[in-house]
């Protein structure tokens, strides 16, 4: 891919990895440097970051969640966008920083500051970069799930598909209730773990039904739960986030066995 | 009648275990949702709506006091007795006395939810006073001596099955079919005498109105009517967060309720109730009486005054992945689902009730199909904090929040537990998953976790994998 | 202090009484004219063609017929119960316009108006005071000559609409409302009575009636 990330009036993006990404699927990130790279960006990965702090405030711990994103909010403040491979992620800097800072003046400026410019990574891609992937094939059949904060929160829907529509060879088939969570919900998943399996299970049988090779979506955590019920079940369906997709950096899908550093090998 | 028992956990474990349930479920929440879906469809400018049907609401809402004082003149005028309740003892008080001094032995009663929030079947049976539910769900948990399990469809934990089962068991005259039609024929059999042999009737309320002092009530079985015109005495009690400014305002509400709860236009009998029967009526009762409830109304008012908006249309219940996994009884209170999750800590106290807000996924549909746009996911997680606050949360989930939170804070610190972290957990990987991981069985017990990478992303980058 | 005065004590405390009744019924105004505005284009030009559509609907299914004027109500009566194997005897809602009806001069059957509504009663004949376009509702004002109960205990219920008061919106009809004494009840009623309470799946007749024939006449 061309990369045309140098250009002197390229926007400055701060990376922001999601705790997920950077511990269990390095590939998402190294794919969504690729794509950003490719729409013209020029791309940090500022080290100091570790998670949005969401598993907190969705816990209620107001108090513990602040440090997190006070942390968040001083790291990619100087940045001209901060973008996650994540609507989920984005959702809780966007919609709830300001909200958790209500009470305080100085912290929530910052924060409506910095939710002002943070994006989730497909739909940047297209509504501020007006990108399209070039020479990405991926002959399969794909279905697709939208995680419930992209979805809701940041309007990402059209915008993973019209990416999608660019990569050659690649069908796309319906998906029934596309729209409706797939049980994972953070924390919930574990807390009240056989409810998230009654509703991960009826997902996984949505998915298999499709007959699809592939389960795309944009959301590791919600990936990573309709992966591993499809895998329990013993289904074939190979799932992978978006952007590996889009990258052409899709050789191993979520549970296949790689070796070494997976960034370096998903060529 | 017996209303759900045990934790919530052992309630999830009943319902998960019941396998019927889910067919019962999916059976009554997909025919709404796909009813739903086509009104909606058909209303272009919906979102534009449902921001004036919450302004509508709101409007109510703050000028409650105006409205409520105006509503009860004109109530009065027509004739209308009308009592103030605190709390769901004296409500319930108030409608037991007015039955006794009926003489009443039969009452007849069509759905209303505030009557369940105020328990008041029980009341009534404490009272030793008959009570037949006319409803066709209400009458079917009535046979099954259970409680209502959705605010629309009460009987939605029942396949047509079930209650074939019951009719026969139960009905002076049993179906002549068990086909829908056949057993809908037969309810309309056993309930018609007891239709005239009331002396009491008893309904709710969707819209009490300023402007006439008349109540509203959306029915679709001719039902609610059945029961409030035979008898002497017509009582309705209703929550005062029904109150609107006037029959207009309460008919463009219905557009909206009807279409998110069942998807038509409008339902059958859409009626307004005003006073008790007039000089030359031939039908009528001869008193009517509105008992009106605060029951934690007044304290939303500062603290969640979106959830008085609520018009109980069901739409967050058909669209909850939770509530159609579990069914409405594991909540254990009156109102299940999403705003059953907001209401029930106010009314039963937040301590009891934690698991509620807790037992959701925030995924959002809620707030997106309800038709007066309530921020539930927002009022859910404002308990959670409310609950963590109060120290009502488990002890080792407080522990494992701060002392992960702790990590999140420090970038270095959290990089280096995690470089200890992934290489341990590969260990107990075969092949690229990992299908039983120590102090991570709530998500191993019903899937397999990926195996992690030997170093992650930032690791990596920090080694020279520069950008 | 009563129960009342709690009640009111509290929500003046949340919510102070600050603005005038003036203002007040401006905002209200305000409040209903912003949801109409957001309702779906509705061809008001014929009425008549938009309240049949709506109420011969699937899920609304009642049965229209129209009639060129109120005295050929009869006739239609007497298709009616030959149609559906009725007894002659019907109970007749007692509005002078209808008891003044020549039912004995209807064509091919013996029709018995004035059988007493009782609770096994077939078919009540009814005037609706007039109909709503957008849902195809029949509205009824309760009174001497318009008891509640003709249009929730038979079996069949036959409604005459006189077509010049089809109004085209549940707004219109608030409009209307407001200039006659409030009733005891307003039944707006729309199609047959029906119930979705097994399985969400439609079955018709639940308590009221399981038939509803109105017949429009000008």
């Amino acid at each position: 891919m061309p990369e045309r990330g140098n250009a002197p009036n390229s926007p400055r993006v701060g990376l922001f990895v999601t705790c997920l990404v950077d511990s269990m699927r390095p590939n998402v990130g190294f794919a969504a440097v690729a794509l950003l790279k490719s729409a013209g960006c020029k791309v940090e990965i500022p080290l100091a970051q570790t998670c949005c702090g969401q598993p907190a405030f969705n816990s209620g711990a107001d108090e513990a969640t602040k440090p997190i994103a006070r942390q968040v909010i001083e790291t990619f403040e100087p940045f001209d966008y901060l973008v996650a491979p994540s609507g989920s992620c984005a959702g809780m800097i966007k919609a709830h920083y300001p909200e958790l800072f209500a009470d305080d003046p100085i912290w929530l400026d910052r924060a409506k500051r910095l939710a002002a410019k943070t994006h989730e990574l497909l739909s940047f891609l297209v509504d501020v970069r007006g990108f399209r992937p070039q020479n990405v094939a991926c002959k399969a059949s794909a279905t697709y799930h939208d995680s419930c904060s992209g979805l809701r929160e940041l309007g990402v829907k059209a915008q993973p598909r019209a990416l999608l529509s660019s990569v050659k060879g690649l069908e796309l088939r319906p998906l029934e209730g596309d729209e409706t969570c797939c049980g994972f919900g953070g924390t919930f998943c574990v807390k009240y773990s056989d409810i998230s399996n009654a509703i991960v299970g009826e997902k996984a049988q949505n998915v298999v039904a499709t007959g699809a090779d592939l389960l795309l979506g944009g959301d590791l955590g919600c990936l990573m739960n309709m992966a591993g019920k499809l895998s329990r079940e013993g289904a074939k369906t190979r799932v992978f986030h978006t952007a590996e997709i889009l990258a052409g950096m899709s050789a191993y899908a979520i549970g296949e066995e790689s070796t070494g550093a997976a960034g370096k090998e998903a060529k | 009648m017996s209303a759900p028992s045990g934790t919530f956990q052992e309630r999830v474990d009943k319902a998960l275990g019941n396998a019927q349930l889910k067919v019962a479920l999916e059976r009554t929440t997909g025919n709404a949702r796909r009813k739903r879906a086509a009104a909606v469809e058909a209303w272009p400018d919906f979102v534009a709506a449902r921001a004036a049907a919450a302004a509508i609401k709101d409007h109510s809402i703050a000028h409650m006091a105006y409205y409520l004082e105006m509503f009860e003149r004109n109530a009065l005028a027509s004739g209308a007795q009308v009592h103030w309740a605190r709390d769901p003892d004296e409500a319930c008080k108030i409608v037991v006395d007015i039955c006794k001094a009926a003489n009443a032995r039969t009452v007849t009663r069509s759905k209303s939810m505030l009557g369940e929030e105020i328990g008041l079947p029980h009341a009534l049976a404490g009272a030793g006073i008959r009570r037949v539910e006319t409803d066709l769900a209400e009458h079917i948990i009535q046979l099954a001596g259970e409680t209502p399990s959705h605010i629309i469809w009460p009987a939605a934990h029942r396949t047509r099955e079930d209650v074939a089962k019951l009719f026969d068991e139960h009905h002076r005259e049993k179906p002549t079919a068990h086909d829908v039609v056949s057993m809908v024929g037969s309810a309309r059999k056993e309930l018609r005498e007891d239709f005239f042999a009331a002396d009491v009737g008893i309904s709710g309320a969707n819209f009490l109105c300023a402007d006439t002092g008349a109540i509203c009530t959306i029915t679709n079985e001719g039902n609610a009517e059945l029961t409030t015109t035979p008898p002497r005495v017509h009582i309705v009690t209703a929550g005062i967060e029904k109150i609107v400014a006037s029959t207009e305002h309460a008919l463009q509400l219905t557009r909206l309720l009807v279409r998110s709860a069942t998807g038509a236009d409008l339902t059958q009998y859409t009626t307004f109730h005003c006073g008790p029967k007039r000089p030359g009526d031939l039908d009528g009762p001869d008193q009517f009486h509105i008992v009106l409830v605060d029951h934690g109304r007044t304290e939303m008012l500062t603290e969640m005054p979106e959830m008085l908006r609520c018009l109980r249309c069901g739409a967050c219940l058909n669209h909850c992945v939770v509530y159609r996994a579990i069914g409405g009884h594991a909540y254990g209170g009156a109102y299940p689902g999403p705003m059953g999750s907001v209401l029930t800590p106010v009314f039963d106290g937040l301590e009891q009730t934690r698991d509620l807000p807790n037992a959701c996924t925030l995924n959002g549909q809620c707030r997106q199909v309800c038709p007066v746009d309530i921020p539930l996911p927002t009022m859910l997680r404002h308990w959670r904090e409310q609950s963590w606050r109060a120290g009502y949360e488990p002890k080792t989930l407080r522990a494992a929040i701060r002392l992960w939170a702790f990590f999140a804070a420090r970038p270095r610190l959290y990089q280096l537990a995690q470089a200890v972290a992934l290489p341990a957990m590969r260990l107990f990987a075969k092949g690229g998953w990992i299908s039983s991981l120590p102090l991570a069985s709530g998500w191993t017990a019903a899937r397999d976790l990926p195996k992690p990478p030997g170093e992650s992303f930032l690791t990596s980058i920090r080694k020279g994998g520069t950008p | 202090m009563s129960a009342r005065n709690d009640i009111f004590a509290a929500i003046r405390k949340a919510r102070p009484e600050v603005a005038a009744p003036t203002s007040i019924a401006s905002e209200a105004q305000a409040c209903s004219q912003a949801m109409k505005r957001t309702l779906p284009p509705l061809d008001a030009s014929d009425l008549v063609g938009l309240f049949t559509a709506r109420v011969s609907a699937e899920k609304v299914g009642a049965t229209v017929e129209r009639v060129a004027r109120l005295t050929d109500l009869p006739g239609a009566v007497a298709r009616y119960v030959a149609t559906n194997a009725l007894a002659p005897d019907f109970a007749l809602q007692p509005d002078p316009r209808l008891q003044q009806l020549a039912w004995q001069d209807a064509p091919g059957a013996e029709l018995r108006p004035g059988a007493p509504l009782r609770r096994d009663t077939a078919l009540a004949v009814g005037l609706a005071l007039g109909g709503i376009a957008e849902t195809g509702s029949l509205i009824f004002h309760s009174g001497a000559e318009a008891p509640t109960l003709y249009g929730f205990l038979p079996l069949h219920h036959l409604v005459a609409l006189d077509a010049q008061t089809l109004m085209p919106l549940l707004e219109d009809y608030a409009v209307f409302a407001s200039g006659l004494p409030v009733p005891r009840n307003v039944n707006l009623v729309t199609g047959a009575s029906g119930t979705t309470d097994i399985e969400g799946v439609l079955a018709r007749g639940a308590h009221g009636p399981g038939n509803l024939h109105i017949v429009i006449f000008n």
